[in-house]
């Protein structure tokens, strides 16, 4: 396996746990609850936007394995 | 008018039911929880005049009633003085005794509720405390209970001791009772029948065996079903969640050893360590 593929199933991985934040704070009645969820999913938005950057790095180091 | 003698039994004994009846309704809840020495004793002459009025048949019906009014109108007066003032409270309910103070009995107070030191150990031991040196401050209710302050020390460990996050969590909601749905609760933890419906069906059951449903404040499912035999499956949203995030952030560390490129590193590192703080955030949440 690549390094950019075995990136590329982490960055699923951390999608899954951003969709589960965020069900789970839908889903939550108290307030505070939903606040703390909410933002722990914004949080991970911004490291999956980050380590989507580092993958289009690695595509362009290694353009033979681009695509999923 | 001749009646009888059985008919005339049987009348009494329904006339006394439903009198009763009325009666405990009248008196409200309390006595049912917190009865006080008062009100346990006129409870139990209420019950027997009852009793042999409808079975004694030499008492006129008439003459029972009059003493029940008296014995419920009492203490329904003496309720209503109470409410006003504590005076009247301290008389009627008697006030509570303290039995141990700062660690210390004190031995007068037990000679005045006529307390052995048996009785006071037996009360305590009935708390699980076995030391007398466990224990700060102790008062004897007045309806005869024990009530014990344990020392600091000895006291059970909250998560405020430990200084950890906690998790506020709300009543849980009853959604299904006895194979029907509960719409009102539904609508109180903000959900609907679609949702419970695609709920029981990634359990694998239909409403109608299901004996008892609960969602907590999470919106987690839990089910009793009818068939004992059957077991449902564990929810296991939340530790799955819980477990990808470590997995992630594993990865992430992993990935920040694995590269050469310093900026990536660096972004992987950082990245690691949020997860890191976000899972001891949530952690409370999702446990």
């Amino acid at each position: 396996m690549t390094v950019a593929s075995q990136v590329k199933q982490c960055l699923a991985s951390l999608k899954s746990v951003k969709a589960g934040l965020e069900t789970f704070a839908e889903q939550s009645v108290d307030a505070g609850t939903k606040q703390t969820l909410q933002h722990a999913a914004r949080d991970f938005d911004r490291i999956i936007s980050d380590i989507k950057k580092r993958i289009s790095e690695l595509e362009k180091e290694e353009p033979q394995y681009k695509g999923f | 008018m001749i009646m009888p003698e059985w008919l005339d039994v049987a009348l009494r004994s329904i006339l006394m039911i439903v009198g009763i009846f009325l009666l405990v309704r009248l008196l409200g809840k309390k006595q049912l929880s917190e009865m006080s020495f008062f009100e346990y004793i006129t409870g139990i002459t209420i019950g027997s005049i009852a009793g042999v009025l409808s079975l004694d048949r030499s008492v006129p019906v008439l003459y029972g009633f009059i003493s029940i009014a008296i014995w419920v109108l009492i203490p329904l007066i003496f309720n209503l003085l109470m409410q006003k003032s504590k005076k009247v409270r301290d008389v009627v309910e008697g006030k509570a005794t303290v039995f141990i103070k700062d660690g210390k009995i004190l031995e007068e107070n037990l000679k005045k509720e006529h307390y052995t030191t048996e009785n006071l150990l037996y009360q305590l031991r009935k708390k699980d405390i076995f030391n007398i040196a466990d224990v700060e401050f102790a008062v004897l209710e007045t309806d005869g209970s024990l009530s014990v302050l344990k020392k600091k020390e000895k006291q059970p460990v909250t998560l405020k001791d430990m200084n950890l996050p906690t998790n506020p969590e709300k009543e849980p909601q009853t959604v299904i009772m006895d194979g029907k749905i509960i719409d009102e609760a539904l609508k109180n933890s903000g959900l609907n029948r679609a949702w419970l419906k695609t709920e029981l069906e990634k359990l694998g059951v239909a409403v109608e065996n299901v004996f008892l449903g609960q969602v907590d404040s999470m919106g987690q499912l839990t089910v009793d079903l009818y068939a004992d035999k059957i077991t449902v499956p564990e929810p296991v949203e939340k530790p799955l969640l819980l477990a990808t995030m470590k997995k992630c952030q594993a990865d992430l560390e992993l990935f920040a050893l694995a590269t050469k490129d310093q900026k990536a590193k660096e972004m992987y590192a950082k990245h690691a360590e949020k997860i890191e703080q976000l899972i001891q955030q949530v952690e409370p949440v999702l446990r």
